[in-house]
């Protein structure tokens, strides 16, 4: 019996081949148990994830079981020999070390990133549960999650935000701990300024306060993250209840100023004040960044903060490989022998 | 026997500071700490019952005993707060004041080597003295927690991001949260060495009395001041720190 694996993901096929083989979270087990009912094939598991689609089995006859599987997706989704050429297939020990790859993030398009973990481990859950994964798959998933496990553990693989959002949540978490309760408010309702915003409430930030010169745009971004739309000329009035300031408009200059920060200092005792200034030119005056309790961060800041975290992740990945390949040869596992 | 768990206890001290030291400075938590930490409480334990039971008394007789005694009492807000709070680093800031503390008790001959056994005894002079150290342990930890929040601050403020004891730091507002509950903490102690101090016994000086109510007010005008018109977390933390050695350097020559 063969361990094998077919799939494409973002480095092998565009978004417009990809997005016809996506599997919905909710099917994953029925496609599992189609997978598992093809000829010559005795387990499956499909994993579907915006990246990526892979369907993982177990089969006696390696080629027989790829031609089985390539006719049902030319049958299911008219996958012609255009799409067919996206595809990739390892087999065996190679295989395993895939799967390895892709639980612990290394084959993420963010390198590192965790999500990936879960999206396996739910795949593997909706398999499991349509009663198509048998001894092979079920070793070499949970053997799969437990390097992964390790990886995450005994490298820096996934220290360090990747994205200028993240950083400005991993600064925003040094400073106030957990975000539960934090108000944030946005100067200027643009993308990068709600991509921030956003992060910070998926971490828990509770109040959000979003003004913009265009009252109606301000409206519109508040009501996505439940916020409230403050008219431009009142925001200094929100200054002395918020934690956090993130400013992102197109202003030709400074619009926080440090006697906007000076006149609510003795409303807010003194509490500290995080500022997040994404606008080029900067929104926010430099001296702003001098008052004692105030910690201000550039768009250039946490782009090195970004930059540096990418460079550490790869810097990692020769020791995640060898911590893969170390646990995959000491668990002998069925399936990917005589590679 | 006591010197011989005192020596211990620092050596622990020393070794539990310097291995968590290291750790920061490959950027991982040291996850030990609290064990060394729980290990250099119990020999302090050791030091002051045999001392206690010499004395027949509190063992707060000589400058040594005082200084381990704080030493204890800083450790034991540590093991307290620490944890609880999930600051394990408190423990690497912690360890060197307790090996100061120790190794000066142990190396300039502060610590009696025959203790007298006290034959007379007062109840408040005991309860005086004990909650004023224990009170003074409780201010130590929040001098550490204030400078601790000095070093993130700069580091924050300057963006150094990258060293391993930034990223192991609790957060700012963590440790302003920590250094008013053990100021709070302290305060309510020393008040109530104060009041112990008031019915206990006293000879003819007034300077120790004096000395410890100019302290505590200061303590007190430090959170009022706090509590009612806020302070910056850096000036509320260089005033706890200055407070601490200023109070510790009275009470060293009176």
């Amino acid at each position: 019996m063969e361990f094998l694996c077919l799939g494409l993901n973002h480095r092998t096929a565009p978004v417009e081949i990809r997005e016809r083989f996506a599997v919905a979270a909710g099917k994953l087990g029925e496609a599992s148990r189609e997978l598992a009912e093809l000829d010559g094939v005795s387990e499956g598991l499909v994993l579907s994830t915006c990246n990526r689609t892979e369907f993982y089995l177990a089969a006696p006859d390696s080629d027989a079981a790829f031609d089985s599987l390539e006719t049902m997706l030319t049958q299911h989704v008219g996958a012609e020999h255009e799409a067919k050429a996206h595809f990739y297939k390892v087999g065996k020990m190679e295989a395993a070390r895939h799967l390895c790859r892709v639980v612990s993030g290394l084959d993420s398009m963010v390198l590192g990133e965790t999500e990936i973990f879960g999206q396996v481990k739910d795949a593997y859950a909706a398999a499991h549960a349509a009663g198509v994964t048998g001894p092979i798959l079920n070793r070499l998933f949970q053997r799969a999650f437990s390097v992964g496990k390790k990886v995450r553990t005994d490298t820096s693989i996934q220290v360090g935000a990747t994205s200028i959002a993240g950083a400005a949540v991993e600064l925003a978490e040094k400073i106030f701990g957990k975000l539960a309760g934090c108000r944030v408010i946005v100067i200027g309702a643009g993308e990068m300024s709600r991509q921030t915003a956003q992060a910070l409430v998926s971490r828990g930030a509770s109040s959000v306060f979003v003004t913009n010169r265009s009252f109606e745009r301000a409206e519109e971004l508040a009501a996505e993250m439940g916020g409230r739309a403050v008219r431009f000329d009142e925001w200094q009035a929100v200054l002395a209840g918020v934690d956090v300031v993130i400013s992102s408009t197109s202003a030709p200059h400074p619009v926080v100023l440090p006697h906007h920060v000076e006149a609510v200092r003795r409303v807010r005792k003194y509490r500290p004040l995080f500022f997040i200034d994404i606008a080029v030119p900067r929104d926010i005056d430099p001296a702003v960044g001098e008052i004692e309790e105030v910690y201000l961060y550039d768009i250039d800041t946490l782009e090195q903060l970004a930059e540096e975290a990418r460079a550490r992740r790869q810097q990692q990945i020769l020791e995640c490989e060898q911590i893969i390949n170390a646990e995959l040869a000491k668990a002998r596992l069925p399936g990917t022998e005589h590679e | 026997m006591d010197r011989w768990f005192l020596i211990v206890s620092t050596v622990l001290a020393l070794i539990g500071g310097g291995w968590g030291m290291w750790s920061v400075s490959r950027g991982t938590r040291s996850r030990w700490t609290v064990v060394w930490m729980v290990a250099v409480f119990i020999c302090q334990l050791g030091f002051l019952s045999i001392r206690g039971d010499l004395r027949g008394a509190c063992p707060l007789r000589d400058t040594g005993e005082i200084l381990v005694f704080l030493a204890w009492s800083l450790t034991l807000f540590y093991l307290l707060v620490g944890p609880a709070y999930r600051i394990s680093l408190l423990g690497v800031f912690t360890a060197p004041v307790v090996v100061i503390f120790q190794a000066s008790a142990l190396l300039f001959g502060l610590l009696s080597a025959n203790p007298e056994r006290v034959l007379e005894t007062s109840g408040w002079g005991e309860a005086h003295a004990a909650t004023s150290v224990l009170a003074y342990g409780a201010l130590a930890l929040a001098a550490v927690a204030g400078v601790m929040f000095l070093v993130l601050d700069r580091q924050l403020k300057e963006h150094h991001l990258k060293s391993g004891l930034f990223r192991t730091l609790p957060p700012v507002r963590e440790l302003l949260v920590s250094m008013e509950r053990l100021l709070r903490l302290g305060m309510v102690l020393l008040t109530a060495g104060i009041i112990a101090g008031f019915f206990m016994p006293r000879g003819e000086s007034l300077a120790h009395l004096i000395a410890a109510l100019v302290v505590w007010s200061a303590y007190v005008v430090l959170l009022v001041l706090k509590s009612t018109r806020g302070l910056t977390g850096r000036r509320l933390s260089l005033l706890t720190v200055l407070l601490f050695v200023i109070s510790l350097a009275v009470f060293a020559f009176i």
